[in-house]
């Protein structure tokens, strides 16, 4: 088994030589340098067109708020709640119109 | 170090000349690398490619400039994994792909080397492959790394990020598969002569 891990380690060793070593081509840097500045213009393109995104989104934000906040605003009939309603419609009928409870009367109620 | 601090240091605060220098350095070792990792050699040059290009988007990444190399083999071993990968998945036929390199490899080593010479070197390579084709992908390259490029432990520890047992442990598996694989075919090859 020894003698077969020597052998392995020779064969790894003769794999290194039997791979020549690569030579760059001529062309390798301007190469290199169109692939760069082809992902920069990508990546710029890219970082505008999420601008440009992020700016329309704002912008119609704006003015659909602008648009639908006439119709949020209420009528001021229409305002308050139904409790409000009820005693602007029954004026007459409130405590103020008759004259509220005596507390007095009430006590001498419950004491009896 | 085949750069001095400075350099990087210019090179990661965008300096283009600077990164240039970078890659001039490290070009050939690089490529020779890959060549070895990936055992063809017509796509080396786009793998070496594709590590600088990486290299350069995350160049404002690296921390200290001490660990430039180990991070510059991580990019390297990513990319020829990547390649790998993209190549198992393209389900080229094998033996079309033995042929090619043949001849790139034949190609490559010609310019005054003996014909019987090249034979032999296509004959280690090709059993060498053959031998680590028992591997996953990761493994081969991990074990190539360690056997053909001859790193040490403690800088596959940087390159990976993994202590070094675990490396050691992943390594002898491998070894060992690769070792018997190897006894197999010696055995088939010694049962042949004697046939």
């Amino acid at each position: 088994m020894d003698s077969l891990e020597q052998q392995l380690n020779s064969l790894f060793a003769a794999y290194r030589g039997a791979i020549p070593e690569p030579e760059a081509s001529s062309d390798f840097m301007p190469r290199l340098w169109g692939k760069i500045e082809a992902k920069r213009s990508f990546v710029y393109r890219l970082k505008k067109m999420s601008q440009l995104a992020v700016a329309t989104a704002l912008a119609v934000c704006l003015l659909s708020s602008i648009l639908i906040n006439p119709f949020t605003q209420r009528d001021p009939q229409l305002a308050g709640t139904y409790v409000d309603m009820l005693a602007e419609a029954h004026a007459d009928e409130t405590v103020a119109a008759t004259g509220g409870v005596r507390l007095d009367l009430l006590d001498a109620a419950s004491q009896q | 170090m085949l750069v001095e601090f400075e350099e990087l240091q210019r090179a990661q605060s965008g300096d283009d000349a600077a990164f240039n220098q970078v890659v001039l350095a490290y070009r050939k070792r690089i490529m020779g690398t890959i060549a070895r990792l990936i055992g063809r050699p017509e796509d080396v040059e786009d793998v070496a490619q594709e590590v600088f290009l990486r290299l350069y988007y995350s160049l404002d990444q690296l921390r200290t400039p001490e660990v430039f190399e180990p991070w510059l083999y991580r990019l390297t071993v990513n990319a020829s994994y990547d390649y790998l990968r993209k190549q198992r998945r393209r389900n080229e036929s094998r033996m079309a792909d033995l042929s090619e390199q043949a001849v790139m490899m034949a190609d490559a080593a010609a310019g005054g080397r003996e014909n019987s010479e090249r034979k032999h070197q296509l004959k280690v390579k090709e059993l060498l492959d053959s031998l680590l084709g028992t591997l996953s992908q990761e493994d081969q390259i991990l074990l190539k790394l360690k056997e053909v490029e001859g790193l040490s432990l403690k800088e596959l520890e940087k390159i990976y990020r993994v202590k070094e047992n675990a490396l050691k442990v992943r390594l002898f598996r491998a070894r060992q598969r690769v070792l018997k694989a190897f006894a197999a075919s010696q055995n088939l090859k010694s049962s042949d002569t004697e046939d």
